[in-house]
């Protein structure tokens, strides 16, 4: 491929002659093949992007889009390799865009080689990465990474929806918040004996947590998740906040490029806390919505799909350290049944796994109906050295932004070296003190907090479900968490991840802020996660903006395939 | 300098040196465990990377290879952190306990923070502030931490809310900043003595090591002061880091000084940026104790307060309330740069490293609150910091024992070496056992990878009743010790075989 450099013209400013001998000639080349790149996408980008295609025109751009794919795979290929030798050149002067840095950690890309180039991950904010000159590589990655993915939710951030002040403002029904019961909370968090500054909280913690928050997290998980024996407070870490758990987790179970097993669609919060920090990566089990013989329930995950993904990726020369699983299941809302959990927990011991069970949302089952059986229930644990637990108070009391996670696990090494990760992932003496209290006081919990919490929960479940039936929308989820997971897909035409960003888009122009499949991993496009757990006036707004947008993308179709049969 | 990896390891987190390890946690808190588990007879394990990584056990471990090495972080400062705690004094219920001189924290003023942190104004709890937030910091904190470092840094120009990123404490700063400005396996430039935690703090995720600039006690030559840094001094270690190899992007300056308690003059400041700019080096400027100078008499000069900087893009400034306002367990910490790329960078890892909405709000009153601090705290905490040291350095003083001190900071760096019957770090470390035993916690000069044995760190900042207990005890070891070192036994101990000098 060195050819393309010659053929290209240098960049400005850097004729060859003014080059010094000593220099390294790396850092040219790869500025050309960066500009190669931008050059080629452009080019696919044009060819790919005309409106009104005819079916046969649209199967001749599917092939377009898989050359691209295959193209740049290889253009980025080489930019690693190139990165690589200029970096070895200390006198380096150009700065080194992002390409994908870690080269082992590779995000989405299935997808992208399967035929959907999607920006999400996209090392192709090379306009940014050039500008910066003071980051390291990756550096560069995170931010780029972090900002691409998170500029619509900072968008929201400025300009959120107010009855009175911002009518005009974004509703956010994208990020997992529940709002439920921001009275009943607060109030709570006024009380008397929330506020308490003693010497200790002033000072040094326990880097774990502190005893009394420690043990009462013990207590608490004993009783709400119905542990056969009284769980141990020195098995217990405390953080700030779930993420930071899972993070410090992929650091001390991975080294850089070995991989967790998700199944897929999953919570895109862990695509940040495997990659930012710990460079691991998630490969995902493909599940399908259709139900056939073997998939008896849409979305159904089965020792066999995840036998077939772990022994995929070892093919594949990747090394497979655990198993994530988030039960309640975050976007479809499973519930995982003991018998299931139990298969999926020797599945990993068969193959000598870690499993990561995040239960984040195990109190907000609020369909009376269903029991949630927590991993920490089971009389014993096929392997209980790998297996290991995370709650936190972000969904389950709605508090988000008080950032506090914790971690159970019997295995002592893995609580040690997680605990080195107090030091950066500390919470406030005066907050573990409130969180110790809130924890406490499970009358209140039981007799006011978890009643009203449900109820209003499956309240505003009953309005959303109602309008999409109404609508109808096929989505799956009655029973727990905040959101539901809708199907969209007869609303796109093509049924590409491309028209479900476009159909995001035109949610985002409506100021309506939703998340969509892709940025969950699922392999269909067209679906979308809703929350619901938001107060009804704002919900009713929403859910206004959402029929709006989806007449009018009704309508565009209708006109697209009037024009595309007059053609014909 | 510091030891390399001898071969490629697969974990490319632990490419420390013994030396490094060794050091851990000696200041901002961890130092209280770091030095505890001092024992003279705990081997250090070699590091993968450096030798054997058998001590890890990888076969049998459940963990990754940097798991194991992160494990042993926290089990080497566990340990200490059991010692201490196991004992510790108390006026009543334990008066045998150890009295600990070890963690620089500002035990002097809790009467007056708990008071202010009662006020009914510190109560509020709103939704705001219980949901996701912007992860740079709630801008409310973020403009009044602008108007606060504005007023106390004397910023020529008022600074900026969006220059402003807010996080758990300066640890993950530390850490955040050293992942997004290296590389695994590149370099920061750090005089020594130095505290000693940063080493984990930049090690745990970014992988990221120092380089020393060692300094020396003898004042020599161009130096007018002992331990001074010079450029020439960063020129060399500049050098050297290269010749080995390793690539260095940038330089931590701590102002005032920890341990030595010193503060660079603007000259002598000007003069470590403009060798920064030079050899396009970042400099992170640690001002966790700029309002801890208590000594009237000498000028604190903020990197901020400067007319300009010379590389203002590749200076990175770092404050929290941990030391200032005796309130290391609050876990406030806020990075204030030009560079909109590395406050972004930083922030988009905030995630990690948030600080609860109500404890943000309570900061924000906590720095607005000017009267309270420049009529109250300030005066009231400088002349108790005052007392405190002077006694201790009075102590120090009717023992003949040498000290530098210059009137910031908690601490009072002091010179035992005549003490010890043989210059070895061995001999430091049974010097140190001795005080322990004797139930007084000390910071000695290696975890702060000082180049001389036998300096010591004495934290002053304590209650006077405590305070005295521990400078008795203090006395009575030194007391049997220097007839010891009069006297010295036949067979001296074996020198440690210290790789990394």
């Amino acid at each position: 491929m060195s050819h393309w450099s010659d053929t290209l013209p240098v960049p400005s400013g850097q004729r060859r002659d003014q080059v010094p001998r000593d220099h390294s000639i790396y850092p040219q080349l790869l500025e050309i093949t960066l500009h190669l790149r931008q050059a080629m996408r452009e080019h696919f980008v044009q060819l790919t992007s005309r409106q009104g295609l005819s079916l046969e025109e649209r199967k001749h751009t599917q092939a377009i889009r898989e050359k691209e794919a295959l193209l740049s795979c290889l253009i980025r290929r080489m930019i690693n390799l190139l990165q690589s030798e200029a970096a070895s050149d200390l006198e380096l002067q150009v700065p080194l865009p992002s390409e994908d840095s870690r080269g082992d950690v590779r995000y989405g890309e299935r997808a992208q080689l399967s035929g959907q180039p999607d920006p999400v991950p996209q090392l192709s904010d090379c306009e940014a990465a050039f500008v910066s000159r003071d980051l390291s590589n990756r550096g560069i990655d995170i931010s780029v990474f972090y900002q691409s993915s998170f500029q619509d939710y900072n968008a929201y951030q400025k300009d959120k929806y107010h009855k009175d002040k911002n009518t005009l403002g974004f509703i956010n029904l994208g990020t997992s918040e529940n709002k439920l019961c921001m009275d009943l909370i607060t109030e709570r968090l006024q009380e008397r004996d929330m506020n308490c500054i003693e010497d200790a909280l002033l000072q040094y913690p326990d880097w774990r947590g502190q005893p009394f928050l420690r043990e009462e997290v013990a207590r608490f998980l004993t009783y709400y998740c119905r542990a056969p024996t009284q769980l141990d407070p020195e098995n217990v870490v405390v953080l700030n906040g779930c993420c930071s758990v899972f993070s410090a987790l992929a650091m001390v179970l991975c080294d850089p490029g070995e991989a967790f097993l998700v199944p897929a669609p999953f919570y895109g919060g862990f695509a940040f806390s495997s990659r930012l920090y710990a460079k691991v990566e998630l490969i995902p089990v493909y599940l399908e919505s259709e139900v056939t013989v073997t998939n008896t329930q849409p979305f159904q995950l089965t020792v066999d799909k995840l036998e077939e993904a772990l022994l995929e990726a070892r093919f594949e020369g990747k090394k497979v350290r655990g198993l994530v699983l988030i039960n309640p299941q975050n976007p479809v809302g499973d519930i995982y049944s003991p018998d299931s959990l139990m298969k999926y927990l020797e599945f990993a011991k068969r193959y000598n796994l870690h499993v990561i069970i995040d239960e984040i949302y195990m109190l907000s089952v609020f369909d009376e109906s269903i029991t949630f059986h927590s991993v920490l229930s089971m009389k014993s644990l096929p392997d209980r050295n790998r297996t290991h637990v995370i709650w936190g108070t972000s969904k389950d009391f709605g508090i988000s932004g008080f950032r506090f996670g914790a971690l159970y696990t019997h295995n002592k090494e893995v609580v040690s070296a997680v605990s080195a990760f107090g030091y950066l992932h500390s919470i406030s003496g005066i907050a573990q003190h409130k969180l110790c209290q809130l924890l406490q006081n499970t009358e209140w919990i039981d007799k006011v907090y978890l009643p009203t919490n449900c109820y209003r929960l499956r309240e505003a479940h009953k309005y959303i479900t109602a309008k999409l039936k109404a609508l109808e929308i096929p989505f799956h989820n009655s029973s727990s968490g905040l959101y539901v997971w809708i199907n969209l897909k007869k609303y796109l035409d093509p049924c590409t991840f491309e028209e479900e960003r476009l159909l995001y888009c035109r949610f985002l122009d409506n100021k309506l802020l939703l998340s969509r499949g892709k940025a969950y991993m699922c392999k269909e496009p067209g679906w979308f996660c809703l929350i619901f757990a938001d107060e009804l006036p704002r919900l009713k707004l929403a859910m206004r903006r959402f029929c709006d947008v989806l007449q009018e993308q009704k309508e565009a179709l209708i006109v697209k395939q009037l024009e595309d049969a007059m053609r014909e | 300098m510091f030891t390399l990896p001898q071969k490629d390891f697969s974990a490319p987190t632990t490419c420390l040196g013994p030396a490094c390890m060794q050091d851990l946690g000696s200041s901002h808190g961890d130092d209280l465990e770091g030095e505890c588990s001092r024992k003279l007879d705990q081997k250090l394990p070699e590091l993968p990377g450096v030798g054997d990584s058998a001590m890890f056990s990888p076969d049998t471990s459940y963990l990754s290879s940097r798991g194991r090495m992160i494990k042993w972080f926290w089990d080497s400062a566990e340990e200490g952190y059991r010692t201490y705690h196991m004992d510790e004094y108390d006026e009543n219920k334990n008066p045998s306990g150890i009295i600990n001189l070890g963690v620089s924290e500002n035990k002097l003023c809790f009467d007056l923070l708990s008071w202010r942190l009662s006020q009914s104004d510190m109560q509020r709890v709103e939704p705001s502030l219980l949901q996701y937030a912007d992860w740079r910091g709630h801008l409310f904190l973020r403009e009044e931490v602008a108007k606060f470092l504005s007023f106390y840094c004397k910023s020529p120009a008022p600074l900026r809310p969006e220059n402003v990123v807010v996080l758990n404490g300066g640890a993950s700063l530390f850490s955040a900043l050293a992942t997004v400005l290296c590389e695994a396996g590149e370099a920061f430039l750090i005089p020594t003595p130095y505290y000693g935690a940063i080493t984990q703090h930049v090690c745990l995720y970014g992988n990221v090591r120092l380089a020393c600039v060692y300094l020396d006690s003898e004042v020599t030559g161009l130096d007018t002061r002992p331990f001074q840094l010079t450029v020439e001094k960063l020129e060399m270690a500049l050098r050297e880091a290269h010749s080995e190899g390793v690539k260095v992007k940038g330089l931590i300056l701590i102002n005032p000084q920890n341990p030595l308690g010193d503060i660079y003059s603007p000259e002598e400041l000007q003069e470590y940026l403009v060798f920064a700019k030079r050899h396009k080096l970042h400099v992170i400027v640690d001002e966790v104790y700029m309002l801890s100078v208590f000594e009237e008499s000498v000028g604190y000069c903020s990197v901020l307060s400067l007319e300009r900087l010379p590389d203002p893009q590749r200076t990175h400034v770092m404050w929290a309330t941990s030391k200032d306002f005796g309130m290391s367990g609050l876990r406030f910490g806020t990075l204030y740069t030009e560079n909109q790329d590395v406050a972004t960078a930083v922030a988009s890892l905030c995630r990690y490293h948030g600080l609860s909405g109500l404890v943000q709000y309570q900061m924000a009153q906590l720095l607005r609150d000017r009267d309270w601090i420049n009529q109250v705290y300030l005066p009231e905490n400088h002349a108790r910091l005052k007392a405190a040291h002077t006694y201790v350095s009075e102590e120090l003083r009717a023992l003949g024992i040498p000290f530098l001190s210059r009137g910031a900071g908690f601490f009072i760096w002091v010179d035992l070496r005549k003490y010890l019957p043989k210059a070895t770090f061995e001999e430091e470390m049974l010097l140190w056992r001795r005080f322990l035993d004797n139930k007084v916690l000390l910071s000695f000069g290696k975890a702060f990878e000082c180049k001389e044995p036998g300096w010591f760190r004495f934290v002053f900042s304590d209650q006077a009743h405590r305070l005295c207990l521990g400078m008795q005890r203090v006395r009575q070891v030194l007391a049997g010790k220097s007839q010891v070192a009069e006297d010295p036994p036949p067979s001296q101990s074996q020198e440690p075989s210290d790789q990394c000098r």
